[in-house]
């Protein structure tokens, strides 16, 4: 099995920050690959950010923090690929723009090399197929936040050899990750449920059930969620989730999936969530809620 | 001639020492660091020698530890000529659970024991076995044997090492106290024995290790009776960065404020507390003593409550053992720090200590005696050395 020491991840947004983290603080080398040297850059700064606030809250050393930054480069530089001993896409979630990453990876990266796709729609098969190593093409679907969520999807495509499953999986207990084996359908398990339970939210909110507030609350309080559905879809940003609703309904046809319109509008206005500051909530540029009304206790 | 190599592995390092037994001299010692790595990096010291530094890649322990013998072979500056000269390999492995109450040889059944301890020590044990492992395959006709942190604690007495929790996490998952440093502990009352020149089963002692890590053990007649760390080494005084004694209500109650998981309050426990979280200077004692005498106060107060604490247990374990005939420090803070000896020690006269505040202050890397004629309990100041103890337990099965 392949001696994985140096892990490249394509894509330095949200998705592509948290799993740069993850493995970097877990002693792999990492180099993020963005599309340019100003994302690139940013993508840096917001894991030092991220890192910061761990440890204000205890739960690394500063010693840590620095080792962790140590492990990570950042890049806009292609050529880095050669290299990667396994790589991590998670580039917009849009079938040509993956596949053409895909297709720039197999050309640059040793032909032993794995190329896992942090895809949470799109068909594994499909962007295989761009590639010469069918075999060693597998999803690899992070939850977000990534550094604190120790779950993925691993997501087998028609061709995706056992070998490259058991060594991703290694991988994952060395990252201390739960890998669950899924088949390959658009939004696995978890973007399945949980895009379905933000979309039902909006219909609710739309339809004046309750305030935004309320339903967050009663999702917390009720069913124990960490955070309610609208907070998460903030989080997430609305665009993704107005993406991966669509490409569900159009996968399915079927109506449930239908986006609430609400999603469009919000979305048309560049209310995209913790990204632009305002969503359901309103946030600062840490990303932290600043419309937060001091909740009534005792 | 008998020669024994000491081992202690971490998760990316190995720690050896090679021991001549015949007079218990070292032979070589050094580390290996940054294994599973193309830049390990090992320090070899040859005893008398000059050190080597080496950089190399190294990606798993086997390796590591096949460069170790290779140094330790080295045609030129080799210590031994073949790797057969080696009879015995002594393995720390920090968790022994209750399975272990003495060093053992491993077999595949001991390797299995080792194993079910994993949930206990996850950090520790799974690369001490891995160690052992790596070790095996290097030297197969060498005897092997696992010297335990947690075994010298096994002979505490049930009301001592059991928490008044639910009896059924007892039953389910072995929660109870086991205790750390054991072979220092040991090791420091067996040398305390010999130097006052009366049995070890005759001797009430408290043992007061006290490093970055530190616990205190009463010794009652060469058995350990009772220790202050528990089932993890967070438990007992507070430390460099680690907390110590809480009420365990604050764990529940910080989790809700600050909303943190359980990997952000077990880290702010264990990296963020004790002389660290309190003086929010440094975890090591001389920089936070520094502070302290340029008025700082934060450095003061965690001074002061990390003396109290010592204080505090060591007068538990008096009542624990009716009396108390010596009390030890050992380890970093317990050797070095003459000045946190004394502020122990000052609340310690109702039941018959009296320093030698000249003798307390002098620097000495022999076992020493700071207690004056007088004082009714001897405090003595033993450096410890756990590797040495480590290959005595080895020579000693094989």
């Amino acid at each position: 099995m392949a001696n994985i020491q140096h892990i490249a991840v394509i894509g330095g947004g949200t998705m592509g920050q948290g799993i740069a983290e993850l493995i970097a603080s877990k002693g792999f080398e990492t180099t993020v690959i963005e599309q340019s040297d100003e994302l690139a850059k940013s993508a840096y700064q917001h894991i030092e950010m991220s890192l910061d606030k761990k440890l204000a809250k205890w739960g690394i050393t500063p010693a840590e923090k620095k080792l962790t930054l140590s492990r990570i480069k950042v890049t806009s530089d292609f050529s880095a690929l050669k290299d990667a001993d396994l790589v991590i896409e998670s580039v917009y979630e849009d079938l040509n723009t993956k596949i053409e990453v895909f297709k720039r990876c197999d050309e640059l990266c040793r032909p032993d090399v794995i190329i896992a796709s942090n895809t949470s729609t799109l068909s594994l098969t499909e962007i295989a197929a761009s590639t010469n190593r069918t075999d060693k093409v597998i999803g690899l679907h992070f939850v977000h936040p990534v550094p604190k969520i120790p779950l993925v999807e691993v997501v087998r495509g028609l061709k995706t050899s056992q070998t490259t499953v058991e060594t991703v999986l290694k991988l994952l207990s060395d990252l201390d990750i739960k890998g669950i084996e899924v088949y390959e359908s658009p939004g696995f398990v978890t973007t399945r449920l949980i895009i379905l339970l933000i979309n039902e939210a909006l219909y609710t909110l739309m339809e004046g059930v309750a305030t935004a507030e309320d339903i967050d609350r009663a999702m917390k309080i009720g069913y124990q969620f960490q955070a309610g559905p609208l907070e998460m879809a903030d989080h997430f940003g609305l665009d993704s989730v107005l993406a991966a609703m669509e490409r569900l309904y159009r996968e399915f046809g079927d109506t449930k999936y239908r986006p609430a319109p609400l999603l469009k509008k919000m979305v048309r206005a560049g209310h995209l969530g913790v990204k632009t500051g305002e969503g359901f909530y309103r946030y600062n540029e840490d990303g932290e809620r600043v419309d937060r009304k001091e909740e009534q206790s005792l | 001639m008998m020669k024994i190599l000491v081992i202690n592995c971490g998760s990316s390092s190995i720690k050896y020492q090679l021991f001549d037994m015949t007079d218990e001299s070292v032979l070589a010692s050094g580390l290996v660091e940054k294994i599973g790595t193309e830049s390990a990096i090992i320090k070899h010291e040859p005893a008398g020698r000059e050190k080597k530094v080496i950089i190399s890649e190294i990606l798993d322990h086997r390796v590591g530890l096949k460069k170790v013998l290779d140094l330790l072979m080295d045609e030129k500056e080799g210590v031994i000529k073949s790797a057969d000269e080696v009879s015995a390999v002594g393995h720390r492995v920090v968790h022994g659970g209750e399975t272990f109450a003495r060093s053992v040889v491993v077999d595949s059944e001991v390797r299995r024991a080792i194993r079910e301890t994993f949930d206990l020590a996850p950090l520790h044990n799974p690369p001490n076995l891995i160690g052992i492992d790596a070790a095996q395959a290097n030297l197969p006709h060498a005897v092997h044997v696992a010297v335990f942190d947690t075994a010298f604690h096994q002979t505490m007495p049930d009301y001592a090492y059991m928490y008044p929790l639910p009896r059924i996490l007892y039953h389910k998952y072995k929660v109870r106290r086991y205790g750390f440093h054991g072979t220092s502990h040991k090791y420091v009352s067996q040398r305390a024995a010999e130097f006052l020149g009366k049995p070890l089963e005759e001797l009430k002692i408290i043992s007061c290790h006290i490093g970055n890590g530190a616990s205190i053990t009463a010794v009652q007649g060469g058995k350990s009776v009772d220790t202050s760390m528990g089932m993890t080494p967070l438990e007992g005084l507070m430390m460099g960065t680690r907390c110590g004694d809480i009420d365990p209500a604050i764990v529940p109650f910080v989790i809700a404020k600050e909303e943190l998981t359980l990997s952000e309050v077990n880290s702010m426990m264990n990296k963020h507390s004790g002389l660290l979280g309190v003086s929010g200077i440094s975890s090591d004692m001389r920089e936070v003593m520094e502070a302290m005498f340029d008025g700082n106060a934060n450095a003061r107060l965690a001074i002061d409550m990390y003396v109290y604490k010592i204080k505090k247990t060591i007068g538990a374990y008096v009542a624990a053992m009716d009396g108390v005939d010596a009390i030890i420090f050992t380890a970093g803070v317990g050797e070095n720090a003459a000045q946190i000896r004394e502020k122990v020690c000052e609340g310690l006269t109702f039941f018959g200590v009296d320093l030698d505040r000249d003798k307390n202050g002098m620097r000495s890397k022999e076992i020493q005696r700071i207690s004056t004629e007088k004082s009714k309990v001897e405090v003595l100041v033993i450096p410890t050395n756990e590797e040495l103890m480590i290959a005595r337990e080895t020579l000693a099965l094989v």
